[in-house]
């Protein structure tokens, strides 16, 4: 074990951390990227460069997301001594004030130094900000873009996954380990064996968050017990859900955690190699998970001694050519072998026959990021988190008509109005809830009735939708529930792999179906075929993609059968117009 | 032995076995379309759902390995229900051309349609990949007609091994092709054939077959392939004594359903004006055994340097009497003159192992020399 050289390179970073007086976090995460804060990062750091202050007066950290997605990009000032402020919405020149409000500056020359006028923020703009700040009497703009961390978006949440992401670089290993970074495969290497960690995680009662919510610890034990050679580890990240990005996210944002539950899981089962599939959509995530990867191996964190012990395990990235099939975990292993993405039928399951035949777990990114705080703080504290048999917190990307967007992590068990009107703020423009969305292409919607209803595996699945990889999308009442089906619907037949008939055909005539109702040519036996022919797909397709394709028809057609019953009325009134 | 009950019948079964082979060992016909015993399983197709007891959704039986206690359930009207919505949405996308189509009498889904008794689909009829390929002389590949069962795929894959065609594209789009949909020709396609065989609709069809006649007004003629020693059998049909195409039935001993591309598209030979059809004798020989009037004389040029000699010309037809003996007293009257060692025996690969054993104990025993060769020995 040579874990005591991690330690201490964390220990170092965290010594080197503690001598800022100030670290400004700016959030690098897709969302925030494409909203503008690359440049914002820029901005930053040569804002501080031209305070010409001490080097210990502050930091630029370029993080992960910090949730609010909707207010990007976000930017966090921690100061010594004083509460952190977050900042929404910022632009460069906002983030050029932002420094001059808080970094003290320095001796500034009149004359300006060689390579200053190169620079889009020069010392004389600090002076400037300062000056007009002075003026407005501590008053600036930037007041406006303080979001306030006592918002129920942030008091309400639990974060256990999302737990140093908003806080660690992420293309820093340093960073991870001085949060506390792999202390929990050093634990579990040194004393625990293999059996104990598949106990401690069927203990801990966590369960698959691909969607299908297996319990993890028992498919672990499964593969364990496989007598083979070979055995496999896959982490799942072809995260294909319109709107949903929490696996991204993670991914992203703390890939060393995946890394960490990955190899956890391959010691507990005795795989040797892993592989983490990740979709081509990802770039940033691919190129931070690589880097992770990468430091990981120098710091024979992976490798053929695993931290000094006998164990050996090796990861490689996978990427993914954007076929939402691939998140269904035969076609998967399809596609890693190099093969057409497409299903097969279990089974065997993958835990007996899976990569290349062998033995294989494959898990959901978000399954494994919840492996080392498991391992750390026990099963007994996971179990203590959420209902009797969902456990532990759950993340959402929060999407729709809602005041605050973004990524939330929640306890299991919280209602949907919780998760509405108090993480959510409510619907904007005082228009009502019409439906909540979970589960992507594969879910359902659930109406107003059911608001109170908790957040968990079986809840939802009763309501007849799912809990789903984490996609949640709310609907206000301007939105008609046979065109949001529709729109599914038109996802599921692009994503259909071809292989079974019911899900290669059935789902364009339940999409050929919807737009004749839509269009006003349907009648009330259309509704019954649509009926019928849901049923039939979803009982008779290969995989989860096509069993779960109807799931939008089959739920709105249950809550809200009077839209689909009005279109038909309609359709009848224009004909008797007509004649 | 595995027991388990199926449609309340009890049968045991070797493990391993699937529920689909099960139940068709015991006389039980469950539909299916994408299954074909010597390939692997799919599960594509979806027709060949059973309920099992325990399970939440039908499962198709020709993936299901039986297990002890099982108790499947192959027919109800909910299975029923559901494979009828199925043969429904094969055909919302297949044309009912049956009239004109060639396959018509051994077509699968035009069997299965008959059997749930479907005239035409309730739904939106619409074809979903236009394709029309014939872009090779030996079969047509007309897409309409692919119910993408997968076979084609498979045989080429598994059996062939030329891997020559996958499924491209995806969903309602999804079809049959070489890579970057090339033509065949360019593709590792070696046009052995035996996507046609195991295709069970006109989506792959053999070009000689096209418009010639319906399947049951054909002729069936079981023989042995000449062309190599392995001894292929080969069933072709024949409409007006005329071979139209040559295929493999499953109770052929030696190749089972699989032909190579001369089996089943080198049948030409048959009619063949030049195909000889009796044994033939010099016109000299026959000349001076008095078989004919008209004397011939051995060309003096290499027979290399004749240009396209008629056979006519040189040669009489004989019976076989006349040729076996004229054959037999020839070669004794060389082994009486010059001994033994001066005949040399060359026998040919198309002939099977046994022929050749005789022949090299005939040469060896009869003739009693060792001088024999054979066109394979390298």
């Amino acid at each position: 074990m040579n874990f005591n050289n991690l330690e201490k390179i964390g220990q170092k970073e965290l010594d080197r951390q503690g001598k800022y007086k100030r670290r400004i976090f700016c959030c690098t995460s897709t969302a925030c990227l494409s909203a503008g804060a690359g440049q914002v990062h820029t901005s930053l750091d040569q804002s501080v460069e031209a305070c010409r202050c001490d080097e210990h007066e502050a930091e630029v950290v370029k993080t992960g997301c910090m949730g609010l997605c909707s207010s990007g990009p976000l930017v966090r000032v921690e100061e010594k001594e004083k509460d952190p402020i977050l900042y929404g919405n910022i632009t460069s020149e906002l983030a050029q004030q932002l420094v001059s409000r808080h970094v003290p500056i320095g001796e500034i020359d009149d004359e300006l130094e060689e390579g200053d006028q190169d620079l889009s923020v020069t010392p004389h703009d600090m002076l400037h900000y300062r000056a007009s700040l002075k003026k407005a009497g501590k008053k600036s703009d930037l007041d406006k873009n303080i979001i306030s961390l006592d918002h129920p978006f942030f008091s309400k949440q639990v974060k256990v996954v999302l737990n140093e992401t908003g806080i660690v670089n992420p293309d820093k290993l340093e960073d991870y380990l001085a949060h506390g970074g792999y202390q929990a495969l050093a634990h579990v290497l040194e004393n625990m064996t293999p059996e104990e960690v598949c106990d401690e995680i069927l203990e801990s009662e966590l369960r698959g968050r691909g969607g299908a919510g297996f319990p993890t610890g028992m498919k672990w034990n499964f593969v364990r017990k496989e007598g083979a050679e070979d055995k496999f580890v896959i982490v799942n990240g072809d995260e294909g859900d319109p709107g949903a990005y929490m696996d991204r996210t993670v991914m992203e944002d703390d890939p060393h955690r995946v890394l960490e539950g990955m190899i956890i899981c391959a010691y507990a089962v005795g795989a040797s190699a892993g592989y983490l599939y990740i979709r081509g959509e990802y770039p940033i995530a691919i190129n931070r998970i690589r880097k992770a990867i990468r430091d990981a191996r120098r710091r024979k964190i992976l490798g053929k001694s695993v931290l000094g012990t006998d164990f050996m395990f090796n990861a490689d990235v996978r990427i993914g050519a954007g076929a939402f099939v691939c998140g269904e975990e035969t076609a998967l292993i399809h596609s890693v072998e190099g093969k057409r993405g497409m299903p097969r039928m279990r089974p065997p399951y993958p835990s007996t026959s899976g990569l290349w035949e062998a033995p294989t777990v494959i898990n959901n990114v978000e399954t494994m990021a919840n492996v080392p705080s498991i391992i750390n703080n026990g099963a007994d504290w996971y179990a203590s988190i959420g209902t009797e048999k969902s456990k532990g917190t759950k993340v959402f990307a929060l999407a729709g008509h809602l005041r605050n967007t973004g990524l939330i992590e929640v306890p299991m068990g919280i209602t949907l109005r919780e998760i509405v009107y108090e993480i959510g703020g409510g619907i904007p423009e005082n228009r009502g809830f019409k439906a909540a969305q979970t589960g992507g292409p594969s879910g359902g919607c659930i109406p107003e009735e059911y608001l109170d209803s908790p957040v968990d595996y079986e809840s939802l699945n009763k309501l007849g939708s799912i809990m789903g990889s984490g996609g949640l999308v709310i609907i206000d009442d301007t939105t008609k529930m046979p065109d949001f089906a529709n729109y599914f619907m038109e996802f599921c037949v692009d994503e259909s792999c071809g292989k079974c008939l019911p899900c290669r055909v059935g789902t364009v005539q339940i999409g050929k179906l919807l737009d004749k109702l839509i269009a006003g040519d349907g009648s009330q036996e259309d509704i019954e075929q649509l009926e019928n022919l849901c049923e039939t797909v979803k009982t008779t397709s290969l995989c989860g993609l096509g069993q779960s394709a109807p799931n939008p028809v089959l739920s709105t057609l249950k809550y809200f059968r009077n839209e689909y019953d009005e279109l038909v009325q309609q359709a009848q009134t224009a004909d008797s117009g007509l004649n | 032995m595995v027991e388990l009950t199926i449609d309340g019948k009890k049968i045991q079964t070797n493990p391993g076995t699937t529920v689909l082979e099960a139940a068709l060992a015991n006389n039980i016909d469950i539909p299916r379309l994408c299954h074909h015993p010597e390939l692997s399983v799919s599960g594509g197709c979806r027709l060949c759902i059973v309920n099992v007891d325990g399970y939440s959704n039908p499962t198709p039986s020709c993936g299901l390995t039986c297990q002890d206690g099982m108790a499947i359930e192959t027919q109800n009207e909910e299975l029923l229900k559901s494979r009828r919505e199925i043969i429904d949405l094969f055909i919302s996308e297949h044309p009912l051309d049956c009239v004109t189509c060639d396959k018509s009498g051994t077509c699968l889904l035009q069997k299965y349609a008959y059997e749930f008794d479907i005239t035409k689909t309730s739904h939106e009829f619409e074809i979903s990949k236009p394709i029309y390929q014939d872009d090779n002389p030996f079969f047509i590949r007309d897409h309409q007609y692919c119910i993408l069962c997968g076979r084609c795929v498979r045989v080429c894959d598994e059996v062939v091994g030329a891997k020559a065609i996958d499924f491209a594209g995806r969903g309602f789009e999804c079809h049959i092709a070489t890579p970057f949909d090339d033509p065949l020709k360019d593709s590792t396609c070696v046009f052995c054939g035996n996507c046609i065989q195991v295709c069970p609709t006109a989506a792959l069809t053999p070009v000689s077959r096209m418009g010639k006649g319906r399947e049951w007004e054909l002729d069936r003629l079981k023989t042995i392939c000449g062309y190599c020693g392995v001894g292929c059998q080969i069933e072709y049909a024949l409409k007006d004594g005329k071979i139209i195409y040559a295929q493999s039935t499953p109770d052929a001993p030696v190749n089972g359903e699989f032909l190579c591309t001369k089996g089943r598209f080198g049948w030409d030979f048959a009619t063949a004006p030049e195909r000889l059809t009796s044994p033939m004798l010099r016109r000299d020989v026959a000349y001076e055994l008095g078989l004919t009037s008209e004397n011939w004389e051995l060309p003096q040029k290499s027979p290399l340097a004749v240009r396209k000699p008629k056979v006519e010309d040189s040669h009489i037809p004989i019976d076989w009497d006349t040729a076996l003996d004229l054959a037999a007293r020839k070669l004794s009257e060389n082994v009486k003159e010059y001994g033994p060692d001066s005949i040399m025996g060359l026998a040919s690969a198309r002939c099977t192992n046994e022929e050749n054993y005789i022949f090299q104990k005939f040469f060896r025993l009869g003739i009693g020399t060792n001088n024999l060769d054979h066109c394979a020995r390298l």
